[in-house]
């Protein structure tokens, strides 16, 4: 039996990153620009898995891991923030934050 | 066709499948949910390229994490319709046409990229965990950066209670 071949790892990747990039550019809701970002970042993970797959020293595995970590920061903070910018704004959408001076 | 690539093509569908209906949703809700998906079929590719740990990982992270303070955040900045009294969930987008252009294009140049290199395929698999070199590593030759992500989670986590308490 072989192996799956990298390519398809790396072509689900490449989906993923891509659709994430549309809802990014496409929702105005901060919540779900937040949840492009997620994609974008998941798709990056995907990527280092499939190259370390077959590397014996998983250097890949190791920063995935590390991205993990860093990815569930951003999204604590930034829902803090939109938190914030709620209780100020009363509006969530990006295009409605408007600076009143 | 071995079953190992069935396996790959039926995640990889439910992965891309609810990355595209979290495209198409305007309600966040059903939006969060594809997102939940997403991240299922994500975690058995990972356990597909032998990233177990990672996997486990990633279903504690994100479907018992970060998708609870999705809907916290959805909760928490809910706009209820002026006519009817209903939580309002439905988003505005901008135009559908330029963006999701921009992001097949990535895609399309992307694909063509992948499919241009050599890679090397028809390897053996190898399937077994690697549970014990992950901690291994993780505590000897990346012990320094993984004190530090434990730092920096504390530092996030303290500084995002800090900005979502109320200034008044």
């Amino acid at each position: 039996m072989t192996d799956i071949p990298v390519i398809y790892f790396l072509w689900v990747s490449a989906f993923l990153f891509a659709t994430g990039l549309a809802i990014l550019l496409l929702k105005k809701n901060t919540i779900f620009v937040l949840m492009g970002i997620e994609l974008i970042l998941n798709a990056a993970n995907l990527n280092l898995v499939a190259f370390s797959k077959n590397d014996p020293s998983l250097q890949g595995l190791y920063l995935s891991i590390f991205v993990l970590v860093v990815g569930v920061c951003e999204m604590a903070i930034a829902l803090a923030i939109v938190l914030q910018v709620y209780r100020n704004y009363r509006a969530i959408e990006v295009d409605q934050f408007k600076s009143e001076y | 066709m071995s079953t190992l690539v069935i396996a790959f093509l039926v995640l990889a569908l439910l992965t891309c499948g609810s990355a595209l209906s979290m495209l198409w949703t305007r309600n966040l809700l059903h939006a969060a949910l594809a997102m939940f998906l997403t991240m299922l079929g994500l975690a058995g590719l990972y356990v597909l390229a032998y990233a177990d740990v990672l996997a486990v990982a990633h279903l504690l992270v994100y479907v018992g994490g970060v998708l609870i303070l999705i809907l916290f955040g959805i909760m928490l900045t809910n706009q209820t319709d002026p006519a009817t009294g209903k939580n309002h969930l439905m988003t505005r987008e901008s135009s559908r046409l330029l963006p999701i252009s921009i992001g097949l294009s990535f895609f399309l140049g992307l694909f063509w990229l992948f499919t241009k290199g050599p890679w090397i395929n028809n390897l053996p698999v190898t399937g077994e965990s690697k549970l014990r070199e992950v901690g291994l590593g993780l505590l000897t030759e990346y012990a320094f950066p993984f004190e530090l992500a434990g730092v920096f989670l504390l530092i996030a986590l303290i500084g995002a209670t800090f900005v979502a308490k109320s200034h008044d």
